[in-house]
């Protein structure tokens, strides 16, 4: 079992937390965990931070999806509020690469001279795209690779960002946004609401308008586009702005009294989640989760473009539920943000608490739901968007089962690691999809 | 000459085991079912650990006491016998239910290999007076077997109840308990106690309070014939019949 460092790392994530929640986005605490309550956008969006991800903020216009993604990035980065603004992005149909990547350097092309000036977004570690949905399908592939991996191409010229987390906004459907494409939308680890704070919380909202002051420093702001603007390699930009973070970073802990990560902090803090193992419980749930999400007995897998066999024997399973299959992403953003969570509580191992809390916002925005599964719920008494509120129902409806057949599941996965080692068992049986593709692991192994 | 390049050394090595599938498995190989008892069971395990320490106990004393050949009620004989109870009782950790058990399970089971009711009844008595409970109740009824001897040097702050009835010397020797027979008790009953209560709620025999040095015994039905009683009181129905007119020891009235 892995072993947190005390390096009162996590108390410092939690005084960040704490500060946002008192000072800078005021909202209601709408989970629990292990007896702690959190925000879910602003744990999410920590959690983002910290662990490199990338995540969607859905909810009405003025709620917060975009000021809540700039103060954590802010504190966790050490970025003054005004070069994340200056670096954001804006989904609007009129935007193009140039102004997304970057463009060429127009002085040195009226000398014959090629070369690329990135824009601040591609440059800086801290991304946010201001109302994704409202860039035209055709345009949400330009940042597709970007954001999966960090790579920002344009004209012969690459950068790759070694840190990075990425925030999109977006608001529900009117007349100016499009869909969000699909590969675009399974690129995003998490899907968070922000919610209307209630009447009271949105009326001190109200009175304090300036409350994001806090957060800027005119003269940093400054340098740090003095050397994003700078024609020094991109390595050595990064280095640069790190020392003038540091510098802000400092100045943030003398007046507002916390404390924000540097560099080789939030690398330490990475190499901890990492170091955080699922246990058998939780793995197991994950499992027949992800089998649930992607088995098909017909067909042999969950696919879009086919439907559900009539009279299916697994029609009680959240598979006769869906249209799409689960993608190789999915697990990651599980593990990813349980082991952020389990860190965070300071515990040894992610389990399956951790797993249930995160798997929701993990979920919503990746599954596409069958017609008629939305239309029975939709009108549900809820506090959650339907696409997180069908998540969480999913995620009890699989919880319950596993608490049914936890024993039996684990000794199944148990007896298929020992054929897969050469024993002369028999595989498990029994009613969950998760058995029978043991089976199928198992003949694999055994044509071999 | 020249000399044969070197090969690079490659990074990564094919195993013996390259292209074979990683077990997907892998972390559940440890993996055991736990057993999980259930709670009646582990009740009836701990209850039969315990029957068979008290039963090791009675077969100990037989064996002591089998050396007698014929066990015979004299007061040195008691006393010896329920020195040995008490060392074998003393090493049990057992309950007042517990005691119920045994007497059932010396008629009931082929585990014990004789009843002998003097024998079993210091033992019993041994039991009562050593367990932690200070109310103990006996279902006697069912028994075929009269018990002789239970109740004997019952302890002061103690209450043995028996539904049924008991056989010969019930209470005797008593220290300050409290005996209530919801029965009928034989012959000798109360002899030699010292003090506390006997009621007997039936029918009581013969030689009733022998030397007697003090308690009570109270009787619900009738008094066959009194002993040669030094001092305590003994009732008949509410009445006092000893110390009274009787002066005639095991004679009728």
């Amino acid at each position: 079992m892995a072993i947190v460092g005390k390096n009162g790392y996590q108390k410092q994530a939690m005084e960040i937390y704490q500060f946002i929640s008192e000072h800078l986005y005021f909202n209601r605490p709408d989970m629990e965990i292990k007896g702690v309550r959190f925000n879910s956008a602003i744990l999410l969006s920590l959690l983002t931070g910290l662990k490199k991800g990338k995540e969607l903020i859905i909810g009405e216009p003025g709620l917060g999806k975009t000021t809540s993604a700039e103060y954590v990035c802010s504190l966790i980065y050490q970025f003054p509020l005004g070069v994340i603004w200056g670096s954001e992005v804006s989904g609007h149909p009129e935007q193009t690469e140039e102004k997304i990547i970057g463009r060429p350097d127009l002085g040195k092309l009226n000398r014959g001279e090629e070369d690329v000036v990135w824009t601040n977004f591609s440059q800086i570690p801290v991304k946010i795209v201001d109302e994704i949905n409202r860039l035209p399908e055709t345009k949400q592939s330009m940042i597709l690779d970007g954001v999966d991996r960090g790579n920002w191409e344009y004209l012969n010229e690459m950068i790759i960002n070694d840190e990075y987390c990425l925030f999109a906004t977006a608001n529900y459907q009117d007349g100016g946004t499009n869909t969000i494409i699909a590969p675009l939308v399974d690129r995003f680890d998490v899907m968070v609401e922000s919610r209307y704070p209630g009447a009271n919380l949105s009326f001190l909202i109200g009175k304090d308008k300036r409350k994001d002051h806090v957060l800027r420093h005119p003269k940093y702001e400054k340098d740090l586009y003095h050397v994003l603007k700078s024609k020094i390699a991109y390595e050595k930009k990064i280095s640069k702005m790190e020392e003038i973070c540091n510098e802000f970073g400092e100045y943030l802990y003398e007046v507002l009294g916390v404390k924000s990560f540097q560099k080789p902090d939030r690398d330490q803090i990475r190499g901890e989640m990492e170091s955080l193992k699922l246990d058998l419980d939780a793995s197991a749930l994950t499992r027949m989760l992800l089998a649930e999400l992607s088995f098909c007995e017909r067909y042999g897998q969950k696919r879009v473009v086919e439907n559900c066999e009539e009279g299916c024997h697994y029609t009680g399973y959240l598979c006769h539920q869906i249209k799409n299959c689960a993608s190789n992403r999915l697990p990651s953003s599980i593990t990813q943000y349980a082991q952020g969570l389990a860190w965070l509580l300071e515990d040894s191992a992610i389990d399956i608490e951790h797993i249930q809390a995160v798997v929701p916002m993990t979920l919503a925005h990746r599954v596409q739901w069958k017609d008629e599964i939305l239309s029975q719920k939709e009108r549900s008494k809820r506090d959650d968007p339907l696409p997180i509120f069908l998540a969480k129902e999913a995620v009890k409806a699989v919880s319950q089962r596993y608490r049914e057949q936890s024993e039996h599941l684990k000794d199944a996965l148990a007896a298929g690691s020992k054929i897969f080692q050469g024993g002369a068992l028999e595989p498990l049986e029994g009613d969950h999809p998760l058995y029978v593709e043991i089976i199928k692991d198992i003949d694999i192994r055994k044509k071999e | 000459m020249k000399a044969t390049p070197q090969r690079k050394k490659p990074i990564f090595y094919l195993s013996k085991e390259s292209g074979t599938i990683k077990n997907p498995f892998e972390e559940f190989k440890y993996f055991t079912v736990p057993t999980h008892d259930l709670p009646l069971d582990q009740i009836v395990q701990s209850t039969e650990a315990v029957m068979d320490r008290i039963r090791w106990g009675y077969e100990k004393l037989l064996e002591e006491e089998a050396k007698e050949l014929v066990w015979m009620v004299q007061y040195n004989t008691i006393i010896k016998a329920y020195e040995v109870a008490e060392k074998y009782v003393k090493e049990v950790d057992y309950a007042a239910e517990d005691i119920e058990d045994f007497c059932f399970a010396l008629e009931n089971t082929q585990k014990i290999p004789y009843l002998i009711p003097g024998p079993a009844g210091v033992y019993i008595s041994a039991l009562c007076n050593y367990a932690k409970e200070e109310e103990i109740v006996l279902k006697l009824s069912e028994l075929k077997t009269e018990i002789n001897l239970l109740g004997f040097r019952l302890p002061k702050g103690k209450r043995l109840m028996i539904d049924g009835d008991t056989g010969d010397f019930t209470g005797i020797g008593l220290e300050g308990g409290e005996l209530a027979v919801e029965g009928n008790a034989k012959n000798w009953t109360g002899a030699g106690m010292r003090g506390g209560k006997i009621l007997v709620k039936k029918n009581i025999g013969l030689h009733t309070g022998e030397w007697m040095m003090g308690g009570e015994i109270y009787v619900g039905g009738r008094v066959r014939g009194l002993g040669n009683i030094v001092e305590g009181k003994v009732y008949e129905r509410d009445k006092l019949v000893y110390p009274g007119k009787t002066k005639y020891p095991n004679l009728y009235y």
